[in-house]
């Protein structure tokens, strides 16, 4: 600042040290107000952040819980199996509403047989506080092994979302009696099936592994299918750029004449990290899906559509290693006799790999938060069937990502998604977390001195 | 610099290894050499010595076409190694590189281990047949450079890990790996403590059996006690070159006069 003007005329000879003059403490006044700037800024910044977590994990960790209810029930033959063959071909001719059936008789019995009062509530009521999802996986339970027709077997299934949310404090008797799906009666119920151990709250690897669901049912929604979209995504985004994204900045780098041709190119690429991401969806929508016919809500379109975005973040984050070395490595191997290629792959590259790969890491943390390209390229679908393995061309069966699960649930009507959108958000988080991890692990492991 | 008894360096008669003639260096709008006519001879040991800027670094660099790799520079005039033209269009600068090697004013050691270090130019260039030739190769190339017994025990620790003499031992050892024909050093002592450069000269000194070695300094002491033959550079021009004694001791022209007795400079 303007601590340089000429001709101070403080700090008089034979002053005391001790004495201080006005200059100083001016300089000093001025130091301690940057200072306290800068904390104010961290303070904010860290007071919005735990603002944010705090928000997030509070709504979101209910998500990790579910309600669920266990009894016994007869597989009835008469129902499942008419035929008695033990056929699965056979007995796929069942739907789902024979085995809603079966849970609802085997759930009223257990009631009986623990000699818990209903208190009047209605059959139908009864077995409705059992999600809708339990008699499809009933089934395909029954049909993956025939033999368990005519058996009772203990089934562990989802109570509804009301019950769930009961249990979690969302739902309370004065909203159950505004409520259509949902009796006070019912709760009262809940009450004593937890007392008798039938109901409780488990932690729900089905959030994790089991696939979106509608709203009819919220308590089966899982991140299954948007955790495997968002995997084929990025593994497929760093094969496309990691080889682009390097090469083309070594030749920039270190072979590519500096002319207007070059300037140009340069220019743009940083234009390139600037143009909002919706426009790369509207791109990927004509080129990809129009133009090229792959098919939409793949996960290898949204891994090309999220490859053109992040090419520019890695070409600019590896010309900056890459620049970094120092000039003398190079005149080093230069002088020996080196050519420009060795000198490029035995000297430049491994050290700016440190560089090259934080920065690669960092581009596809922010690619897997992407979400504005992929809602044009379709893969705001609503999907329930997984992708097939990496091998059987899963990359093009439809698929979710995470940030676009997020942004599904957090749009759907019944107040049970809202803990799901967040939940969704504190696994998406935990997965940036473990990138930017990796990153600095990576960067601690290979970087070296020179 | 009386005890150095410098009229009484003989120096023997050799032929010339290295022919400049007419060499201009622009970098950009710069005219950073002009016209510089020098023979520098073989088994002998040429200092450059002159005021910062005057153009001894771009002319050492001229002679291994290092300045190819900056991207301003244009390098004219013909330069000959052995009666062969280094600039012609079949040379490949990398064999040339090769022939001609080169120290840097600050030691450049490869993140590697010392081993490597000295190993990577036999290495690139095919120099060796098998483990014990490299081995033999790199043990000769740190006894030359007077690093052998301080660094036997350790060849696989990071020679950047050595003190900076040790360092520029290293950088030597590396270039005489490859053994060139001429060694040009670029001040390779100014980062170096008074023992280091002592220990680089004698080095420079049993050099000069094998090798031409044409060695950049800012110290005309260093120039008076290791070199046969000194070139005078002043404002891009070669002002005087001839032999180290009667350069300090009689020179003809009067800037050289001014530079050595510290009027200019």
């Amino acid at each position: 600042m303007s601590d340089v003007t000429a001709g101070a005329p403080g700090a008089a000879r034979g002053q005391s040290l001790l004495a201080g003059s006005a200059r100083t403490r001016a300089r000093r006044a001025r130091e301690w107000r940057m200072k306290a700037y800068g904390i104010a800024a961290i303070a904010i910044s860290l007071a919005t952040l735990f603002f944010m977590l705090a928000t997030i994990v509070m709504d979101g960790a209910p998500a990790f819980r579910q309600a669920t209810i266990s009894f016994p029930v007869l597989v009835d033959e008469a129902i499942v199996d008419q035929a008695g063959t033990r056929d699965a071909a056979a007995m796929a001719k069942v739907t789902t509403i024979g085995y809603k059936r079966l849970l609802g008789q085997g759930f009223i019995a257990a009631l009986e047989a623990r000699g818990i009062d209903r208190e009047g509530i209605p059959d139908k009521d009864l077995a409705a506080m059992i999600s809708d999802d339990a008699p499809a996986r009933l089934r395909d339970r029954v049909l993956a092994d025939p033999g368990l027709v005519g058996q009772t077997i203990e089934v562990t299934a989802y109570a509804t979302g009301r019950i769930d949310g009961y249990l979690k404090g969302r739902v309370t008797r004065e909203s159950a009696a505004r409520d259509s799906n949902v009796t006070p009666a019912q709760l009262d119920l809940a009450d004593r099936l937890m007392a008798a151990g039938m109901l409780s709250l488990r932690f729900n690897w089905g959030f994790l592994t089991g696939p979106d669901a509608s709203d009819l049912r919220p308590e089966a929604a899982g991140l299954g299918v948007a955790i495997i979209g968002s995997l084929y995504m990025m593994v497929l985004v760093a094969i496309f750029t990691v080889p682009v994204g390097v090469a083309a900045s070594i030749y920039l780098e270190e072979f590519a004449p500096k002319n207007r041709l070059t300037d140009l190119i340069e220019v743009n690429i940083s234009n390139l990290a600037a143009v909002p991401s919706i426009v790369f969806g509207i791109l990927g929508l004509a080129i990809f899906i129009n133009f090229m016919g792959l098919p939409q809500s793949s996960s290898l379109v949204g891994a090309l559509v999220i490859s053109l975005m992040t090419l520019p973040t890695i070409i600019i984050a590896t010309r900056a290693a890459i620049r970094a070395v120092p000039p003398s490595i190079r005149d080093a191997a230069m002088g020996i006799g080196a050519s420009k290629m060795q000198v490029v792959f035995h000297h430049v590259l491994p050290l700016a790999m440190p560089g090259i790969m934080t920065g690669t890491i960092l581009g596809l943390a922010s690619a897997l938060g992407e979400t504005a390209p992929l809602l044009l390229i379709g893969m705001v679908a609503f999907v329930t069937n997984f992708p097939a393995g990496p091998l059987e061309g899963g990359v093009l069966d439809p698929a979710t990502a995470l940030p676009v699960q997020v942004y599904s649930w957090a749009s759907r009507s019944d107040p049970a998604f809202i803990e799901r959108s967040s939940g969704a958000i504190i696994v998406l988080l935990v997965f940036l977390v473990i990138m930017n991890v990796a990153a600095i692990l990576l960067r601690r492991r290979f970087e070296r001195r020179w | 610099m009386n005890d150095m008894r410098l009229v009484e360096r003989d120096v023997e008669q050799v032929q010339g290894k290295i022919e400049a003639r007419g060499v201009q260096v622009h970098y950009g709008e710069k005219h950073a050499l002009k016209d510089v006519d020098v023979t520098i001879l073989d088994r002998t040991v040429t200092a450059f010595i002159g005021p910062s800027g005057c153009g001894k670094s771009t002319f050492l660099r001229c002679l291994n076409r290092m300045n190819d790799t900056v991207a301003s520079a244009r390098v004219e005039g013909r330069i000959t190694l052995d009666g062969q033209d280094i600039h012609d269009p079949r040379i490949d600068p990398v064999q040339l590189r090769a022939k001609v090697g080169m120290v840097f004013q600050k030691p450049n050691p490869f993140p590697k281990s010392i081993y490597d270090n000295v190993a990577y130019g036999p290495r690139i260039h095919g120099l060796a047949r098998g483990k014990a030739e490299l081995d033999a190769i790199v043990e000769t190339s740190l006894r030359k450079a007077a690093l052998w017994t301080e660094v036997k025990d350790r060849l696989e620790a990071p020679g950047t890990g050595l003190s900076g003499g040790q360092q520029q031992r290293l950088c030597i050892a590396r270039a005489i790996a490859t053994s060139p024909e001429v060694l040009l050093m670029d001040e390779p002592c100014s980062a170096l403590d008074p023992i280091a450069t002592a220990q680089v000269e004698e080095l420079i000194d049993e050099l000069r059996a094998q090798f031409s070695v044409v060695i950049v300094t800012h110290s005309m002491q260093q120039a008076a006690r290791v070199s046969q033959k000194t070139a005078f550079f002043h404002l891009g021009s070669l002002v005087e070159y001839g032999e180290t004694g009667q350069i300090f001791t009689n020179p003809t022209d009067p800037r050289t006069e001014a530079y050595i007795t510290g009027r200019i400079g």
